[in-house]
């Protein structure tokens, strides 16, 4: 390799080293901020590690906010719209990939369109609908609303694993008696687990961190919010306001189911958003 | 076969062909079935409240209260008079630009460098700056929060005190307020698409760069004459994503730290629709920012349709 060359790749590295450091230097700070007693805090504010690193905003926040009910609601709004999404996407995905049908375009068509539509302005009617129904403030009207927007990019991924599974076994499936929905159930469902429980994490991240929806329709009472509304409520309240550690430990606690499910399943999930941004 | 069965037997042929129809509405009953659920769920959710956003456009009401008065085009023409709409609109475009270099050439120019790096080095700088894209975003603008604090307490600023300077109110600085928000939308974005462009620069077949760099095309020649060209689709496609989400990457930073202030100074149409809806309750203007939120993003991806279709009929 010539001098020139080598001279060339330690640029690439200094480069592409400057830029990780600007993305975790953040995450550095609200990690370190999180253990440093309050009193340090501004005292060296250009100190992401903690000389004297103390439990005490965890404490704090454990004792002042109701933060298991908000881990609650958390889990099952992000279980709820990941297990109802898959509920919904795998048979609709099975019907399109693998039957001829009258109008099977135009509702294909349909269901990838709507994955056009903006979430934002759906907000307006589906707080209407939610209001009529009196599910305002309550953890099933966060959920309703979100089986069917994005929905269609969890049918338009699963139709595609299911059109490159062999045909083949579908029909002997058939011939040697199964029903369809045995067929499915039994066959054409565990040979694509990868794929579902692929889809199964991305819905459940991209729902764990929904921040706007929830507040609108989970933001009027306690007993509904998520923990990203609740973390936003204890740093917009008086009593939050100036407590940065106590908020950046609050900060930490939500986003560590997420961080954790990251670091274990990497590979998988920087794949499923790959081809989540380009297929979808 | 069939020509045979019916010159054996012309009467069974009738109920033959009944029963096989039968048979094929039975299975297309059964394919509906399965289709039914989801399309239920996506019609209620998505198409419904599409059309029912177009006809809260011709009214005026509040949020909170069931009565509503027609009011034909007014909100229309009010909101394309209106200035505070114009620079909602302005901003929306400045947020663009700035998500253009910092979520598109950012992204691409890493990944053009990554070209020289092994396989290991590659997929430590993808994991390491995606995690962003992991980590519930209105949590980590609170770490931002505290970089861009007013006071001298505040990270930037105290780098601002190490060369001397003043401290800078920020995000309450009318000049500032708009590109320190996009800096974070462009912090969060960056490293998803830095993921993207790599996956594009994967798919272009390895020969094809030694088979050039064996015929003498280096360094950014060799970017210039063979990457690039092949990396178009996928760059295309940056762009088009960022047309697009650019609006959604600073929703959130704008939500929970200037609430589309200073004076307006980083609100962007989808802010407004949140605004519109939530903060005044005006269900009518809240609607038509909608319809045009959906006709600005229609004739986006419309766009890319024509350009994606141009694209193929080039290639073949």
């Amino acid at each position: 390799m010539t001098a020139r060359l080598t001279r060339g790749v330690w640029a690439s590295r200094l480069a592409l080293l400057a830029a990780a450091a600007i993305i975790l230097t953040p995450l550095i700070f609200l990690l370190g901020i999180s253990f440093k007693p309050p009193q340090a805090i501004f005292k060296d504010v250009l100190m992401p590690i903690p000389l004297q690193p103390t439990l005490d905003n965890y404490r704090v926040v454990l004792e002042t906010v109701p933060i298991v009910r908000y881990l609650w609601n958390s889990v099952v709004f992000a279980l709820g719209v990941s297990l109802g999404q898959i509920a919904l996407a795998v048979p609709a995905a099975f019907s399109f990939s693998y039957y001829q049908f009258p109008l099977k375009n135009l509702l294909l068509g349909l269901v990838l369109l709507s994955l056009m539509v903006p979430f934002v302005v759906t907000y307006v009617p589906n707080y209407l609908l939610l209001a009529q129904v009196r599910l305002i403030n309550t953890v099933p009207g966060l959920i309703l609303p979100m089986l069917g927007v994005s929905l269609g990019f969890g049918i338009f991924l699963l139709r595609q694993h299911f059109l490159s599974f062999q045909r083949e076994i579908i029909d002997a499936s058939m011939v040697d008696g199964a029903n369809s929905w045995q067929t499915l159930t039994r066959v054409v469902a565990p040979a694509n687990t990868s794929a579902i429980t692929a889809l199964f994490i991305y819905i459940f991240i991209n729902t764990w961190n929904q921040f706007i929806w929830p507040l609108l329709i989970g933001g009027g009472r306690v007993d509904s919010y998520t923990l990203t509304v609740g973390v936003h409520i204890y740093f917009t309240s008086p009593e939050g306001g100036n407590w940065w550690g106590s908020i950046m430990a609050a900060s930490m606690l939500t986003a560590l189911p997420t961080l954790l499910i990251y670091l274990l399943m990497r590979k998988g999930i920087l794949r499923t958003f790959t081809e989540g941004a380009v297929k979808g | 076969m069939v020509e045979n069965t019916s010159s054996l037997d012309v009467t069974a042929a009738r109920p033959l062909a009944q029963e096989r129809l039968r048979a094929a509405w039975v299975r297309h009953l059964v394919s509906y079935l399965y289709v039914a659920p989801a399309l239920i769920a996506i019609v209620l959710f998505v198409y419904v409240p599409l059309a029912r956003t177009v006809q809260l456009s011709f009214y005026q009401g509040n949020l909170l209260n069931p009565t509503r008065t027609a009011v034909g085009l007014d909100n229309y023409t009010d909101l394309l008079t209106d200035p505070i709409f114009h620079e909602t609109l302005l901003n929306s475009g400045l947020y663009l630009v700035f998500a253009l270099i910092g979520s598109v050439a950012v992204p691409v120019s890493l990944a053009l460098l990554t070209l020289q790096l092994t396989d290991r080095e590659i997929d430590f700088y993808q994991s390491a700056l995606f995690l962003p894209t992991v980590i519930a975003f209105n949590v980590v603008v609170l770490i931002w929060a505290f970089f861009f604090l007013p006071t001298t307490n505040g990270l930037f600023n105290q780098i601002l005190a190490l060369f001397g300077e003043p401290p800078n109110a920020w995000l309450k600085n009318p000049r500032l307020a708009l590109p320190s928000i996009a800096l974070i939308a462009n912090w969060k974005v960056m490293g998803f698409h830095f993921l993207l462009a790599i996956a594009g620069l994967k798919a272009i077949p390895k020969e094809t760069l030694e088979a050039a760099y064996v015929d003498g095309a280096h360094g950014w020649a060799l970017i210039r004459r063979i990457v690039l060209p092949l990396f178009a689709p996928t760059g295309l496609f940056l762009v088009i994503t960022t047309l697009i989400g650019a609006m959604d990457a600073v929703f959130t930073p704008i939500r929970v730290m200037t609430e589309g202030g200073p004076n307006n100074a980083t609100s962007n149409l989808m802010y407004a629709i949140y605004s519109e809806g939530f903060r005044f309750f005006r269900v009518g203007q809240a609607s038509t920012l909608s319809v045009i939120l959906i006709v600005v993003f229609g004739s986006l991806i419309y766009a890319q349709y024509r350009l994606l279709d141009r694209r193929v009929s080039y290639d073949r």
